[in-house]
C-alpha cells in the first residue's frame, strides 16, 4: 500500500479544485492512500523573495507535520515540490537542520530529515509503474494528440530530484500520456516556463511567455495542452482566455490536468470524478473528442 | 578640470561599493559568485531576458561583482524572474545565479523596495496559512465535491515567522 500525506498547497484548494478532485480519484483508483493534514500551510515558496529564512521554515514546518505522522508527502503543484525537495536537500546540513528547528521548537515542530516529497506524476511513474497505469485503462484515448507540459519545479532545481528525470530533455510526463493510450507531441518550446512566478509582479511579461507557448502549439495541431501544476493551468487556460478577450486573440487550446486525462482514460465520471467542466472547455467539444475516438476504435 | 557630465554611460569608480559583493557572498546560498566569469549562458537560457532585454542575469551577476549596490537593489528588474532555474541549470561554473538573485532580493526587501504582491501574500499566510483569501462560495463547491474543509488557521506561521523578520518587511512604494 502506497500511503502520503497530501500537500494541496495554496492554489490548488481554492482555485482549481478539479486537479484536487482528479487526483484524488485516480490515487483511489490505484491503491495510493491520501492522508489529508489539517495543518499543513503554504510550502513558503514565495516568501524566499523577500527572506529565504522564512521560506525555509515554512517548508520545513510541513516537512516537520507529515514526519510527525511517519509519511513521505505527495505534492500537486509543481512549485510546492521544487520548494520542498530543495528543503529536504538544504536540511540535510545539521547547523542549517538546528538553525530550523530551533524555531520551530516554538510550535512544537522538529523535522528530522526522515520525510521525502514526490509530486504526483512521479509517485504514479515510480511507485505504480508505466504498466499497472496501462492495465487500468478502459477507454481507447489513441485518436488524442496531447502536448505535455512539465513546470519548472517539477525537476529544478536538478540537485533536489536525484536525477529522477533530465529536466533539459524530460521524458516521465510524455510515457504518463502514452500510458493512457494518447499520443504526447514534441514542441519546440515544451521546455519553456509558464511565467506564474512573475505574474504577480509583472503580468506582461508573464503573458507574454504564455503567449509565446501558444503560438508554437498552434501550428502543432494538438487537441489538449496537458500540464501537472495548477499554476501552469491557470497561466495557459485562465490567461489564455484573458488573452484572447483583450487583446483579441483567437486561440483555442483547451488545458487538462494530467490525473483528469489519466481518469478519463480510467473511465471515471467527466464531472464528479474528474471536474472537466471546470476547465471551461465547452462539454460538447469535449464528448466529440472522446466520441471520435470510440468510433475510430 | 570640470568634472565631465555622466549619463549612465560609464561607471564612477567613487560610487562603486567594494563590500557589496561580499555581503552578498557572505550568504551561503551565494557563496560561489567568484566563479562567474560573465560568459553569459544563464543570459542566453533566461527565458524572461528573451523577452524583455533589460532583466539580464549576466548583467546582474557583474554590477553585483563592481559593487554596484544601489543600482541593483534599486531595480525593479530583479523581481522579474520567473524562477524557472534555468541560469543555474546550464551554468558551466555552477553558480547558483538563482540563490544569488534570491539574496539579492532579500536584501533589497530589506532596504523597502519589495514589491507589493510579495509582502500582502505574507500577511496573508499570517492570517490563514495560505496566500489565498477565501470565501464561503468555495466552502460550499468544495463541499458540493464531497473535498475536506480547509482549516485556514495562521496562528502556528504567525509565531514562527515573526523570529526571522519577513513580518517587518514593507512594500515599495510606488511614485
Amino acid at each position: 500500500m502506497n500511503r502520503y500525506a497530501l500537500f494541496l498547497g495554496c492554489t490548488t484548494p481554492t482555485q482549481v479544485i478539479q486537479y484536487e478532485l482528479s487526483s484524488r480519484w485516480i490515487c483511489k483508483q490505484l491503491g495510493i492512500e491520501l492522508v489529508d493534514i489539517k495543518d499543513f500551510v503554504c510550502c513558503g515558496i514565495n516568501q524566499t523573495n523577500l527572506n529565504l529564512e522564512a521560506g525555509l521554515l515554512l517548508a520545513t514546518m510541513n516537512l516537520a507535520l507529515a514526519e510527525k505522522r511517519g509519511l513521505d508527502i505527495l505534492t500537486l503543484c509543481a512549485a510546492c515540490t521544487g520548494h520542498l525537495a530543495e528543503a529536504v536537500e538544504k536540511l540535510k546540513d545539521q547547523d542549517t537542520r538546528e538553525r530550523i528547528n530551533s524555531k520551530l521548537e516554538t510550535i512544537d515542530l522538529k523535522y528530522e530529515g526522515k520525510t521525502k516529497v514526490k509530486h504526483i506524476s512521479r509517485v504514479l511513474y515510480e511507485d505504480i509503474g508505466i504498466d499497472r497505469i496501462k492495465e487500468k485503462i478502459k477507454i481507447d484515448l489513441s485518436n488524442l494528440r496531447i502536448a505535455p507540459h512539465y513546470g519548472c519545479h517539477y525537476l529544478k532545481p536538478e540537485s533536489a530530484f536525484n536525477g529522477f528525470d533530465d529536466p533539459d530533455n524530460p521524458k516521465t510526463l510524455h510515457k504518463l500520456i502514452s500510458a493512457t493510450g494518447a499520443f504526447p507531441v514534441q514542441y519546440e518550446t515544451l521546455n519553456l516556463c509558464c511565467g506564474g512566478k512573475s505574474f504577480p509582479v509583472s503580468n506582461k511579461i508573464a503573458m507574454s511567455l504564455v503567449r509565446k507557448k501558444l503560438d508554437n502549439l498552434i501550428s502543432k495541431k494538438i487537441d489538449f495542452l496537458v500540464v501537472q501544476c495548477q499554476t501552469c493551468y491557470l497561466m495557459y487556460s485562465n490567461q489564455q482566455n484573458v488573452i484572447n478577450r483583450k487583446l483579441g486573440r483567437n486561440y483555442n487550446i483547451p488545458v487538462l490536468l494530467y490525473p483528469q486525462l489519466l481518469g478519463i482514460a480510467m473511465g471515471g465520471d467527466l464531472i464528479h470524478d474528474l471536474g472537466i467542466h471546470l476547465n471551461g472547455i465547452s462539454m460538447d467539444y469535449f464528448l466529440k473528442k472522446l466520441e471520435i475516438n470510440k468510433k475510430r476504435s | 578640470m570640470e568634472k565631465e557630465e555622466n549619463n549612465g554611460e560609464y561607471i564612477e569608480l567613487a560610487e562603486l561599493d567594494p563590500d557589496f559583493k561580499s555581503e552578498v557572498m557572505k550568504h551561503e546560498d551565494a557563496k560561489g559568485l567568484n566563479a562567474c566569469f560573465a560568459c553569459g549562458t544563464c543570459t542566453a537560457g533566461c527565458p524572461i531576458h528573451e523577452i524583455f532585454p533589460e532583466y539580464d542575469p549576466r548583467k546582474l551577476a557583474k554590477m553585483v561583482k563592481l559593487g554596484m549596490r544601489e543600482e541593483v537593489l534599486t531595480s525593479p528588474y530583479i523581481w522579474y524572474c520567473t524562477t524557472c532555474h534555468n541560469c543555474e541549470q546550464h551554468c558551466p561554473q555552477n553558480v547558483k545565479f538563482f540563490n544569488i538573485l534570491n539574496v539579492l532580493k532579500n536584501m533589497a526587501a530589506k532596504k523597502g523596495y519589495a514589491p507589493n504582491a510579495w509582502v500582502e501574500q505574507t500577511k496573508q499566510i499570517i492570517k490563514t496559512g495560505l496566500v489565498f483569501t477565501t470565501d464561503e462560495a468555495l466552502f460550499k463547491k468544495r463541499r458540493s465535491f464531497s473535498l475536506p474543509d480547509l482549516k485556514l488557521d495562521g496562528s502556528k506561521v504567525k509565531k514562527i515567522i515573526k523570529l526571522t523578520g519577513i513580518d517587518k518587511i514593507k512594500a515599495q512604494i510606488k511614485g
